[in-house]
């Protein structure tokens, strides 16, 4: 009897096809096996963890506590796995109180101290994991070996450590983060490092300043927007010196900053800014000067009603009907600007709002407004036209959607 | 003619071989991606993202004809997804039914006079309403133009975020999928210009309220046939198709875009047989004559889930209008194949579907064919033929498993060991008769567009309740 090959050869060229059905018959098996085999194993350690999960859980408060010697379950790595798991669990609901018991808890059982050797002495996707769970512990020694994490060559494990060092939410974390974008630059999309440092830097905004002074072009920019955040009234004169920055993002974060400063201040500063090149720049100081909620703030939100820019006139609207008790004067004087995106823009605002009506009742009452000129806010109000275009067959909104086409 | 006939039967071979193997390969990186994606997740923090200042707003688009049954639910539903900031806007296609007057009544919108700039061209609009209830609806109302792409361009003119997403009204999308979806885009905000979730079949799980209770395989076979079809598109190919940033289609039932790029390409292009295509091919020949550094993402995990057809004729009706779509799209980008500034989408990714989709069906029927005249002639090797059946049989049978044996692997939706057996079944059983079935459709769809019969057949839907549930009594409503 000839051996398999022998019958392939003899075959001739049907036995590259015989060996391909059975490799595929082979691989159709072990991939069935597989699921079976996967699904059967799942199910078992599914429901053998099940059950010692309740058995911890029956003695949780023992457990934290220390009663129940550390030793029982370190030593063996399903429990010690489950613990772990289970711990860092709880962190995620825990208030101040809890988070400190369940710290204490993984300091004195050397969980800790686990996490931290892992994230520093494993690579690839174990020391990622590791990176997660110091993050969520939220303890002060991990914020080391997270810095270290953040001059990993893996982009996945220098995210993972980012996110570690934004949820400590401390400046600790915050001084860490900046010191490593002082030296690597932006080794990570912005958006990462900005929300990190939006939550780490959130109770002393101060520490952003240096840094911005002197970092390069592209991180400036992305600490700018973080600032834009932060900042708080604390800050003070100090965000005026980016003011007039050369970089429009800075000039932007200074213009959101500004509305947590003196509102005196912060107009004259705001007054300058919506004159800008830039529309985010203009964009950013309208919403700030809407913010102030300062009747001072009117006339320059009425320039930005004539701004070339769609959304800086939709904010500019917006931060205008803000003011209801000037809705009358308001409206007036944007009639006389004559700027017709403009007034759709705030008839919008205002229609968003739910004031159209009391704009209406307003003008009918208005003592200081004369006969004639309550007629024309009327119709302008009623059609959305100004005075000289008012065609009063049309119907408001069609006229509205048709002209704006 | 003997020769000319074993050349064929030697080219239907190695296509056939080439076909699976392609496959083979986007199983074997699709297997990876996830696992990558799956670790990945363990480190982003979805909760911090639903109230972080940072995460760009999104506008949620949802194209309604004729959609009273499920329109007030499908809304509730989108304005309670988590998403820190979202404003959802429906675009009333012409409906004739009473899809506006309902919406009115449940949330209240009233007329108002928004800023409505026609950047994308759509049908007239008949006015713009804000609801009352909540602030962040907004409907337009417009005049039908036939298409769902006219429609969503209405939408795309009043949308105010930075971001859109298209939304199909009879669709199910799970509550954290924008948050899943935008995964790509916060991780790298600059290059991702684009983002597509996957669509799972809705029919046989049980819904209620619009909301998935409890994920279940269909009970038809033919719907069951979808599903292994739609793990193997969505699993295996557009996982591994995006991993190489050549992803060509974006389900139009759920997807992420940058606004600008959507306008600055002119929206979707209204005549477009299939719309969600032709938009992100249209964006890969902007952003690659721009030389643009992008990427254009798919994720695996943020849901979708949709109705398919339940009944032969409307399947075959939509297959039809697939095949039309896919040449509606490649035969005007013709001029990207093999052209070096198109790089690997003119180089890999069209000559695939070309070669490997559009042409499909043709040389299939063009195989059968020889394979008959073979074996009147009398040259057919009829253990070779056997041999080569059960060859492609099996391993075509290796890929549907292996996208079954991804989806254990990973997001692991159906539960219940019973389904997972009838989806393994139906890897085997899909090949005879559904695949010649399939092939057929398919070149009817290729004639039908050759004769330029472009009309919109309308396929039988059940609603989302009770496609979900599988309620017996329940009336098919015939919808867009």
């Amino acid at each position: 009897m000839g051996s398999a090959f022998e019958t392939f050869r003899k075959l001739g060229p049907a036995a590259f096809v015989l060996k391909a059905i059975v490799f595929t018959i082979v691989a159709d098996v072990l991939l069935l096996g597989f699921i079976l085999l996967r699904r059967t194993y799942r199910r078992r350690y599914f429901a053998r963890r099940d059950a010692r999960q309740f058995e911890l859980r029956q003695s949780w408060n023992d457990l934290i506590s220390g009663t129940i010697p550390y030793a029982t379950w370190r030593t063996k790595p399903f429990d010690c796995q489950l613990v772990e798991t289970m711990v860092l669990d709880a962190f995620e609901v825990a208030g101040p109180e809890e988070s400190a018991r369940l710290l204490q808890f993984m300091r004195a059982s050397g969980l800790i101290e686990k996490c931290i050797s892992d994230a520093r002495d494993h690579q690839g996707w174990k020391r990622h994991r590791a990176l997660v769970a110091l993050g969520r512990t939220r303890a002060p020694e991990a914020i080391p070996a997270l810095a270290e994490g953040l001059r990993d060559r893996d982009l996945e494990t220098r995210l993972a450590a980012l996110r570690g060092l934004g949820r400590m939410a401390c400046p600790e974390a915050a001084e860490e983060i900046l010191h490593w974008v002082g030296e690597a630059g932006l080794a990570v999309p912005a958006l990462p490092l900005q929300s990190a440092l939006v939550q780490s830097c959130a109770e002393r905004p101060q520490i952003l300043l240096p840094y911005l002074q002197h970092a390069g072009p592209a991180v400036r920019e992305a600490l700018g927007r973080v600032l834009g955040e932060v900042a708080t009234a604390s800050l003070g004169s100090e965000l005026l010196q980016f003011a007039d920055d050369s970089l429009p993002e800075l000039r932007a974060a200074a213009a959101r900053a500004l509305s947590f400063a003196e509102p005196r201040l912060a107009i004259n500063v705001l007054s300058e800014l919506v004159k800008d090149p830039m529309w985010f720049v203009r964009l950013r100081a309208i919403v700030s000067l809407g913010k102030l909620s300062q009747p001072a703030a009117i006339p320059f939100l009425l320039h930005g009603l004539s701004d070339s820019n769609r959304l800086v006139r939709l904010r500019a609207a917006e931060a205008l009907v803000d003011f209801p008790a000037e809705m009358v004067p308001i409206f007036e004087q944007l009639i006389a600007m004559r700027d017709r995106y403009g007034l759709h823009a705030y008839l919008t605002a205002l229609e968003n709002a739910g004031l159209q009506a009391r704009l209406e009742s307003e003008i009918r009452s208005g003592k200081q407004v004369n006969k004639r000129t309550k007629t024309i806010l009327l119709e302008v109000l009623r059609t959305g036209m100004l005075p000289a275009e008012t065609k009063p067959s049309q119907k408001s909104v069609s006229a509205a959607v048709g002209s704006s086409s | 003619m003997i020769h000319f006939l074993e050349l064929s039967n030697h080219i239907l071979f190695l296509y056939y071989l080439l076909s699976n193997l392609g496959y083979l390969v986007m199983l074997t990186i699709a297997l990876k991606t996830s696992a990558a994606h799956l670790r990945r997740l363990e480190s982003i923090p979805l909760d911090w993202f639903k109230r972080s200042p940072m995460v760009p707003p999104i506008t949620i688009l949802v194209p309604a004809h004729n959609e009273e049954r499920s329109i007030c639910t499908a809304v509730r539903n989108l304005l309670d997804l988590d998403y820190p900031e979202i404003e959802v806007i429906v675009i009333n296609d012409g409906s004739s039914d009473s899809t506006l007057q309902i919406m009115q009544k449940d949330f209240r919108l009233r007329l108002v006079r928004a800023v409505y700039i026609p950047q994308a061209s759509s049908a007239p609009v008949r006015g713009l309403y804000r609801s009352d209830v909540d602030p962040r609806l907004t409907m337009v109302d417009k005049e039908s133009a036939g298409s769902k792409a006219d429609a969503v361009n209405a939408g795309l003119n009043a949308a105010s975020s930075p971001y859109v997403c298209v939304v199909d009204a009879d669709s199910v999308l799970e509550r954290d999928a924008l948050l899943r979806i935008m995964v790509p885009v916060l991780a790298d905000p600059k290059r991702v210009v684009s983002v597509g979730g996957i669509v799972r079949v809705l029919n046989g799980s049980e819904v209620e309220g619009g909301r998935m209770r409890r994920v279940r395989l269909p009970r038809k076979s033919i719907e069951v046939i979808q599903v292994v079809e739609y793990l193997r598109a969505f699993l295996i190919g557009r996982e591994a198709w995006a991993r190489g940033n050549m992803l060509m289609i974006i389900s139009g039932a759920f997807g992420v875009f940058r606004t600008d790029l959507v306008r600055a390409v002119g929206g979707y292009r209204s005549c477009a047989i299939g719309e969600d295509f032709d938009l992100v091919a249209r964006l890969h020949r902007h952003l690659r004559e721009q030389g643009a550094d992008y990427r254009i993402q798919f994720v695996p995990d943020p849901v979708c889930w949709t109705e398919v057809p339940s009944d032969v004729r409307s399947l075959a009706r939509q297959r039809a209008r697939w095949q039309k779509g896919l040449l509606d799209v490649l035969w005007p980008n013709r001029d990207m194949l093999f052209r070096p500034r198109y790089g690997t989408i003119g180089s890999l990714a069209l000559p695939y579907l070309w070669l490997f989709e559009l042409l499909a069906p043709v040389i299939e029927l063009g195989g059968i064919v020889t394979i008959i005249l073979a074996a009147c002639f009398g040259v057919l090797s009829q253990s070779f033929f056997l041999q080569f059946v059960i060859f492609g049989y099996a391993f075509a049978t290796v890929i549907s498993i292996g996208s079954v044996l991804q989806e254990e692997l990973t997001y692991k939706r159906y539960n219940d060991w019973q389904d997972v057996a009838r989806l393994v079944s139906y890897c085997f059983l899909e090949h005879f008769p559904y695949r010649q079935l399939h092939m057929i459709w398919r070149l009817q769809g290729l004639w039908q567009y050759l004769r330029g019969d472009l009309v919109w057949r309308p396929l039988r839907r059940q609603g989302l309740e009770s496609a979900g549930a599988d309620k017996a009594g329940s009336s098919p409503a015939v919808v867009q």
